[in-house]
């Protein structure tokens, strides 16, 4: 009964405490999808990949919000066509590499400014690694959920066309008849659902008291959406919070390699939001070894359970494999690198 | 083209009314939401769940809620009156079918609503491991410049001083007079028990406890676990379970009322 007890008020503090965040992201979101033409943003992107994830992990400085916020906002640009280095840069790096965030693990390790920068510096390339390797598959449908893949534009080639390019609405979208888009010499869906990207890039034009509205209308959605899937993610996380003892989470060691791992296992389980996990993660300086510590402050903002649910509304099951993968064996290297060389 | 009119035209005719039952659906989650945050502010329930600065943001977000609503609410009713329910302007893409996350955050938020949160108690401490030494709460010690009298300090103060300086023989023979709530620990001998208290450093999904074992004077009797107590005796150091550590000599244990904010920070 305790238990019970325990893990309903472990659930509703984390959604308590993560709601203001996911609203705040939904509201980007929404100002993004209808104040703000994502194309002039997606074509500023550089061609070459790693750059490209490289300043889609830069991105985040202009999107201050933790995991739950940043879902709604990298759906929306690859539904906008983002190239797939800039988007997972953005997914991977945006909840870390921003100055809320920035400014929270700076007030938790006054003490220790190297935490703050070896923070970011390993966000930021974690983040550009993975979404390189992420942009060797060109075409990244096949790994996203099925709704979002027919309306993700086919991908283009690597020299864009210069039309496509183009300021203001992009009139092969607006019109059914135009479907194909005969750039890429791949003919895009025809299928009703494509009616959003048009919606999102006409809409533009349209007054602002008809923006206003679908914004709203926009909010409710995101909101109703991620907030079942969060709801869902804290139910779990809540539930393995009361069930496996902290005490064995610890115990898994002070040496330099089981704490590191057993930090990012805490970090997954835990799922507390970037913008203050710095101040948990100082309750454990005193017994954790530095690079355990940056591991779980670089690790839980990309990956943990309540986000796994948030990311599974974009990505098939098989690419978050591939994403837990990578930031997980890039995460444990450099923080063992940290552990062997500056501490 | 065809196609798609074909489509459209039974689409409107027989989801008119399931459409606006899921309108509003969608503004009841949102209202009961923006009900159940606010009433845990306002019935101090957001104690239990957060530390208090992050409280604005659950309440403000609580009020917005309620604004959204709102204004959904008026949209809706204008829209209806134009014939132009546009539920679907902008499509949906989810894990989850709409009427189930709607659902999901509506349920969720009437059992919010129905649901007190109670404070951790005795059990979660023991299973977190009461300890005083690995706390490094988040406010480093930087008021400490041994100004506070022994006497005033918290239980929390204790354990952080303990950390800056850990040699127990160091405070023996100073005054405690601390707060906190009973723990029958196993590992302590009888005539022992350990008063602690939950830090919480920002949700209650990171409280963990701290405390000190507690040495009952002649004549005094146990708590039973979960009681909130005023200890008030002096410092001494014992060997409890090998260990050299600091305890506490009651004189006096007085029963309090649980603090309406059970965490300390």
């Amino acid at each position: 009964m305790t238990k019970l007890n325990n893990a309903l008020t472990l659930f509703f503090s984390l959604l308590v405490e993560a709601m203001p965040f996911l609203l705040l992201g939904v509201l980007f979101s929404s100002v993004l999808l209808l104040f703000v033409d994502e194309r002039k943003l997606v074509a500023l992107v550089p061609k070459n990949p790693a750059l490209a994830a490289l300043s889609g992990s830069l991105i985040g400085c202009l999107f201050p919000v933790c995991e739950c916020g940043n879902v709604p906002v990298a759906r929306r640009l690859l539904v906008q066509g983002a190239p797939s280095a800039m988007a997972i840069g953005f997914l991977l790096a945006a909840p870390t590499v921003n100055p809320i965030v920035f400014w929270a693990t700076y007030t938790a390790f006054r003490d220790q400014p190297e935490i703050v920068f070896l923070r970011l510096g390993c966000s930021l390339l974690i983040a550009t690694i993975i979404g390189w390797i992420f942009s060797a598959q060109v075409d990244l449908r096949p790994l996203m959920q099925p709704a979002i893949a027919r309306m993700m534009p086919a991908p283009l080639k690597p020299s864009k066309p210069s039309g496509y390019v183009g300021d203001g609405p992009v009139p092969e979208l607006l019109q059914p008849g135009t479907f194909l888009l005969g750039q890429s010499g791949q003919p895009l869906r025809f299928d009703g659902l494509l009616q959003s990207s048009a919606v999102s890039s006409s809409v533009l034009s349209k007054p602002l008291a008809v923006r206003f509205q679908l914004m709203l209308e926009n909010i409710l959605q995101e909101l109703r959406e991620l907030g079942g899937v969060l709801i869902i993610g804290a139910a779990i996380a809540s539930i393995l919070q009361v069930t496996i003892p902290r005490e064995w989470v610890l115990g898994l060691g002070q040496d330099q390699i089981t704490s590191i791992l057993a930090m990012m296992l805490l970090a997954t389980i835990v799922s507390i939001c970037s913008t203050v996990d710095a101040f948990f993660a100082l309750s454990f300086a005193s017994i954790f070894t530095t690079g355990s510590l940056l591991a779980f402050l670089v690790f839980g903002p990309m990956i943990d359970l309540k986000n796994i649910a948030l990311l599974l509304s974009i990505f098939r099951g098989r690419a978050i494999v591939y994403l837990f993968a990578i930031a997980g064996q890039l995460t444990f290297v450099l923080a063992l690198l940290v552990n062997i060389y500056l501490s | 083209m065809a196609t798609r009119s074909r489509r459209s035209k039974p689409f409107r005719l027989q989801d008119l009314g399931n459409v606006s039952w899921l309108l509003w659906l969608d503004i009841t989650a949102i209202l009961a939401w923006g009900v159940l945050l606010l009433k845990y502010w306002l019935t101090n329930k957001l104690n239990i769940l957060l530390h208090p600065d992050y409280m604005w943001l659950a309440y403000s977000t609580g009020a917005f809620f309620l604004v959204l609503a709102g204004l959904r609410t008026w949209q809706v009713v204008q829209l209806s009156r134009s014939h132009g329910i546009s539920g679907s302007t902008l499509q949906h893409f989810s894990l989850l079918p709409r009427r189930w996350s709607a659902g999901i955050l509506l349920v969720v938020a009437l059992l919010g609503l129905v649901f007190t949160p109670e404070p951790f108690a005795s059990e979660t401490a023991l299973a977190r491991g009461v300890t005083d030494t690995l706390t490094m709460t988040r406010s480093r010690p930087q008021a400490f410049r041994g100004g506070t009298q022994p006497g005033e300090r918290s239980l929390i103060e204790w354990v952080r001083t303990l950390n800056v300086y850990p040699e127990p023989d160091a405070y023996k023979g100073q005054d405690v007079n601390v707060e906190g709530f009973v723990i029958a620990s196993p590992d302590l001998p009888s005539g022992y028990f350990t008063i602690a208290r939950f830090v919480i450093t920002c949700c209650a999904a990171d409280v963990y406890p701290v405390g000190l074992p507690v040495k009952l004077g002649e004549g005094q009797t146990s708590y039973p676990s979960d009681t909130w107590l005023r200890v008030q005796g002096k410092m001494t150091t014992e060997t409890l379970n090998n260990q050299r550590q600091l305890v506490i000599a009651a004189t006096q244990l007085e029963q309090i009322e649980e603090p309406e904010n059970p965490y300390d920070y």
